[in-house]
């Protein structure tokens, strides 16, 4: 044993030592100086040893971040990750993300978003912060890719919310704000481009306020603004900070310079007001007027952000790098670790019960795959684990398959390249390698069955066909979509029995041009699409009864069954099944053939050939035959009963409507509705602050198809809209009685 | 419409909403008191008539805005037996349009063009405005007299709401307290909200239609401080 751990000490030694090797060339002294060389040469290799040791053993969990990055698009997320990175140590030089030098910047693996300057998947990275493991996960900033969103808040314990200076609070910060508060993501805000004209970074902390309900707190006040900004005030330390070099690698921490001093007092005063509410002691010490330790004043904010009762803002600018180690500092000191927060899983074993996970390194591994990615090395698992250890060689189970599988290569991700590691523990965010598994799928480790608890996945509202352009194409579009369905729950894909065509859905336009897009270029699969669908439903809004005998005598052994009841509108839920059979007058064996007839009605209406959802089937009467009644015969008697029943009781289409935002300059505003109403939009409200407005609306989908083009020629461009899925409503007659002919011209064709 | 019972059983129909246009009423009370509950359901009872409202909120947000409605719309259907609650949602969302200002974003000139933008393209034509957070303590008597000229121009009821404050005890000779002392004779209702020492909320009609009421005549309207609905007491 000892042996052992004194070969391993070596081998590391002189890993470290080839390592170091690797930046001789130009920290070599110089040559003939062999005393000092050879100086530099032990100091470093131990220095360097001391801190993967270091590293190693400072691995417990309360210094363990795993934290998402959230804003709008273009506030500079990527840019902001990109310095993070770079100020961490794990990359040595800084890309843009649109590329001047061609290799963009680290996060942005996929090469579509590097063309868009967006960010769609959501990436893992790794670093470390003054001791501290921060696991990033860099989360999509376009609202149909909300799933991604979600997913990625599910395995975050908290997040940095980065909002533009000069765009402030817009309609996608609130969607990802409101997902964030759905799953208790405590945040903090960075308020970023304080560059730009027109920054305004006390204005921002405003919306947040009013706009989020955040109890928006700054904890810094910036030293100039736009092309001024020089760096910040921290309003803990009362110090002000400078970032110098050409990378703003130097931290310079310098008294506050006179002209702010008294704002840096007031906002100070505002900070103390807002974080006592957290803190008895530090309370006391306000009234006694006594000298506040900072320590005090940090722990106060922490207690605030965890409880999420309080929201700190951070300031700086990316781009110009100013005030992004603060902001490590911050995360450090004030998010949560992986203890702070409760993890709920379900244990399969005990009918679903909830059960809390531990945390606790020593317990059997439960882990989340949250993630799947085709890399260019095989399939990527990320997960996140939340008990237990996962090590390379050890036997885990997918516990929604049931089957058992070995742990081959982990390795801790920075975007695009990796790092082999051996064991990851609780609380971790790491990949496997050539696993077999859908994204949401729980591994524990054998003996334990637990699921971490379902994530909430809406149906796909909008569906697409698509038809390769040849053959090697239709080889490639099946692993693709095959590839596309494990990565993405709310991505579905089917074949049309009736015409023979691939058809895929998902959550909305842009959404499914993605998934298009990457197939071209991942999987060169090039494919045809034809035109957008809706994804309609049907149902009934009144209550109807029905009695339907089903008889057949044509030779052998005939069929009989007859059922009898009512339906009617169920309010909540897509379909209910009630059985008050008495008397046996249906013998219990064929009542499950009944529910199955039903069911099977279910699945397409007769109006439009739509799903139907929202019925309640009562059964309360029937007859049978002791020889001709079967499982067929009530099946058939179902059908037919739902047929009579649906007839009479009026069914009507329902098409998805979503929440629409659009804003932009007031001077649109009049135009924005103009178009909102025309497209049977039913305006809900609008909001106005300055000369800068937001129009909110329920919109149908099927009215949506290029309103982006639209919105961009009748507001030069200016105004931008988000949408996601509301609600199913009910479609106007004088709409369904377009979409019933469509559908009966389509069916007599066909 | 077929919601007839539900608007003749409003304790609000002492105020006689459904009288008619250019009707101009006020709802005054300190902060946290119910001025937003009373206006949503003066603006609900004046819905459930056919009408259509805009509900014009400065400093507050849509969303909040909405939830007042859903909030007191739950309570009325609890209260009251509607056959078909989904429909009703429905109509209410359909007849109502929340337009929320910045403080400092709201001007006559603004209201009038946002107004204009919608009955012009024929998106939204209101019966009746409800205006919550009104700034009267920086308004002057000219500003209000502009507002409500425009609004008669217009045909359209409107009810505005205004915030009184602890320590200011000007009062009109008609009983209209700060800041609206000076203004009040342009409002043809006015209502204070009073609490009461067994923690209800009384609602004092200070001016009904144009006459001013004695103080006693009005009574009997109460606001139930849990659920902010109106009652008869």
């Amino acid at each position: 044993m000892l042996r052992e751990v004194a070969v391993s000490n070596r081998i590391r030694e002189l890993q470290c030592i080839l390592q170091l090797l690797f930046y001789l060339p130009d920290k070599l002294p110089l040559a003939g100086d062999y005393g000092t060389k050879d100086y530099t040469l032990t100091a470093k290799s131990s220095d360097l040893c001391a801190e993967v040791e270091e590293r190693e053993m400072k691995r417990d969990l309360e210094k363990v971040r795993n934290i998402g990055i959230s804003a709008h698009i273009d506030s500079g997320k990527t840019t902001l990750t990109e310095r993070i990175l770079y100020y961490t140590q794990r990359i040595h030089a800084i890309h843009e993300v649109r590329g001047k030098d061609g290799v963009g910047a680290t996060m942005d693996s996929m090469e579509l978003e590097k063309e868009r300057g967006i960010t769609i998947q959501s990436a893992a990275t790794f670093c470390n912060w003054k001791g501290h493991d921060i696991n990033i996960i860099d989360t999509p900033g376009h609202v149909d890719f909300t799933v991604e969103v979600e997913r990625a808040l599910r395995v975050l314990d908290g997040a940095i919310l980065i909002l533009c200076s000069v765009g402030g609070v817009q309609s996608q910060s609130i969607t990802v704000d409101r997902q964030m508060t759905r799953y208790n993501v405590p945040r903090i805000a960075f308020i970023n481009k304080c560059d730009r004209t027109g920054a305004n970074p006390y204005r921002v902390t405003q919306q947040l306020r009013d706009k989020l309900n955040l109890n928006a707190v700054m904890l810094q006040i910036p030293i100039g603004l736009e092309n001024d900004m020089e760096g910040v005030v921290d309003l803990v330390t009362m110090k002000a900070v400078y970032f110098d070099g050409e990378q703003g690698d130097k931290v310079r921490y310098e008294e506050i310079p006179d002209h702010l001093k008294d704002e840096a007092e007031e906002k100070r005063e505002e900070l103390l007001d807002a974080v006592s509410m957290f803190s008895d002691e530090l309370m006391e010490a306000m009234l006694e007027e006594q000298e506040i330790p900072e320590e005090m004043i940090h722990a106060a904010i922490r207690k605030g952000t965890l409880s999420l009762e309080l929201a700190p803002v951070m300031l700086g600018s990316a781009y110009k790098n100013k005030g992004v180690q603060p902001l490590l500092d911050a995360v450090n000191a004030y998010l949560p670790c992986p203890l702070d927060v409760e993890n709920i899983a379900l244990d399969l074993d005990n009918d679903e019960a909830e059960v809390k996970v531990s945390n606790d390194p020593n317990d059997k591994l439960v882990a989340l795959a949250f993630k799947l990615e085709d890399g260019r090395y095989g399939q990527l698992t990320y997960i996140r684990t939340y008990q237990g250890v996962i090590r390379k060689g050890d036997t885990i189970v997918n516990t929604r398959t049931g089957k058992k599988l070995k742990v081959g290569r982990l390795v801790r991700l920075h975007a695009d390249e990796m790092e082999e590691i051996e064991e990851a523990g609780s609380g971790d965010i790491v990949a496997l390698f050539g696993v077999d598994c859908a994204s949401g799928d729980t591994f524990c480790g054998e003996g334990l069955n637990w699921s971490m608890s379902s994530m909430h996945v809406p149906a796909p509202v909008i569906s697409l066909a698509i038809r390769p352009v040849d053959n090697k194409a239709q080889g490639n579009m099946s692993k693709a979509l095959n590839r596309f369905t494990k990565e993405d729950p709310t991505f579905k894909t089917y074949v049309d029995h009736e015409t023979n065509e691939t058809i895929i859905s998902g959550m909305g336009e842009l959404h499914l041009e993605v998934y298009i897009e990457r197939m071209k270029r991942e999987y060169n699969a090039e494919v045809e699409i034809g035109a957008p669908q809706v994804a309609y439903r049907e149902t009934i809004t009144n209550r109807a009864e029905f009695n339907y005998t089903h008889k057949k005598q044509t030779g052998g052994s005939g069929q009989f069954g007859r059922v009898g009841g009512y339906m009617e509108p169920l309010e909540e839920g897509e379909y209910e099944f009630v059985d008050e059979i008495v008397g046996g007058v249906i013998p219990r064996e064929y009542i499950p053939s009944c529910d199955k007839g039903f069911q099977a009605s279910m699945k397409k209406g007769t109006l439009i050939g739509a799903p139907i959802t929202g019925v309640r089937i009562v059964i309360n009467d029937g007859s049978f035959h002791a020889v001709d009644s079967s499982d067929m015969a009530f099946q058939q008697a179902a059908k037919g009963a739902f047929r009579e029943g649906y007839a009479k009781a009026s069914p009507v289409i329902m098409e998805p409507i979503m929440k629409v935002a659009v804003e932009g300059p007031s001077e649109f505003q009049g135009a924005v509705m103009g178009s909102l109403n025309q497209r049977r939009g039913m305006i809900v409200g609008t909001f106005e602050e300055g000369n800068y407005t937001v129009v909110e609306a329920e919109m149908p989908l099927s009215e949506m198809f290029g309103y982006s083009t639209t919105l961009r020629s009748l507001t030069q461009g200016k105004a931008e809209f988000t949408m996601e899925f509301s609600s199913y409503k009910q479609v106007p007659k004088s709409v369904a009685d377009d979409l019933i002919k469509a559908y009966q011209a389509e069916k007599s064709e066909g | 419409m077929g919601y007839e019972p539900l608007v003749n059983q409003n304790p609000l129909r002492v105020l006689n909403l459904g009288r008619g246009n250019k009707q101009l009423g006020l709802v005054m009370a300190r902060a946290g008191l119910g001025k937003t509950a009373l206006l949503v359901q003066i603006a609900l009872d004046s819905i459930l008539r056919g009408n259509r409202v805009i509900h014009v909120s400065i400093g507050e947000s849509i969303d909040k805005t909405r939830a007042w409605y859903d909030d007191i719309l739950q309570f009325i259907l609890q209260d009251h037996s509607v056959s078909r609650p989904h429909e009703l949602i429905d109509m209410v969302a359909r007849h109502r349009m929340i337009m929320t200002f910045k403080e400092d974003a709201f001007s006559r000139p603004r209201l009038e063009e946002r107004l204009n933008d919608l009955i012009l393209q024929d998106i939204f034509r209101p019966n009746c405005l409800v205006v919550d957070g009104f700034d009267f303590e920086s308004a002057d008597r000219a500003t209000v007299e502009d507002i409500k000229e425009f609004l008669e121009s217009m045909s359209l009821q409107a009810w505005f709401s205004a915030t009184r404050h602890r320590n200011d005890d000007r009062i009109s000779p008609a009983g209209v307290p700060a800041p609206c002392h000076e203004v009040d004779d342009l409002f043809d209702t006015v209502i204070l909200l009073k609490p009461e020492k067994d923690a209800t909320i009384e609602l004092e009609i200070i001016r009904n239609n144009g006459v001013d009421a004695d103080t006693e005549a009005g009574a009997g309207l109460k606001l139930d401080p849990s659920t902010m609905m109106i009652k008869e007491g």
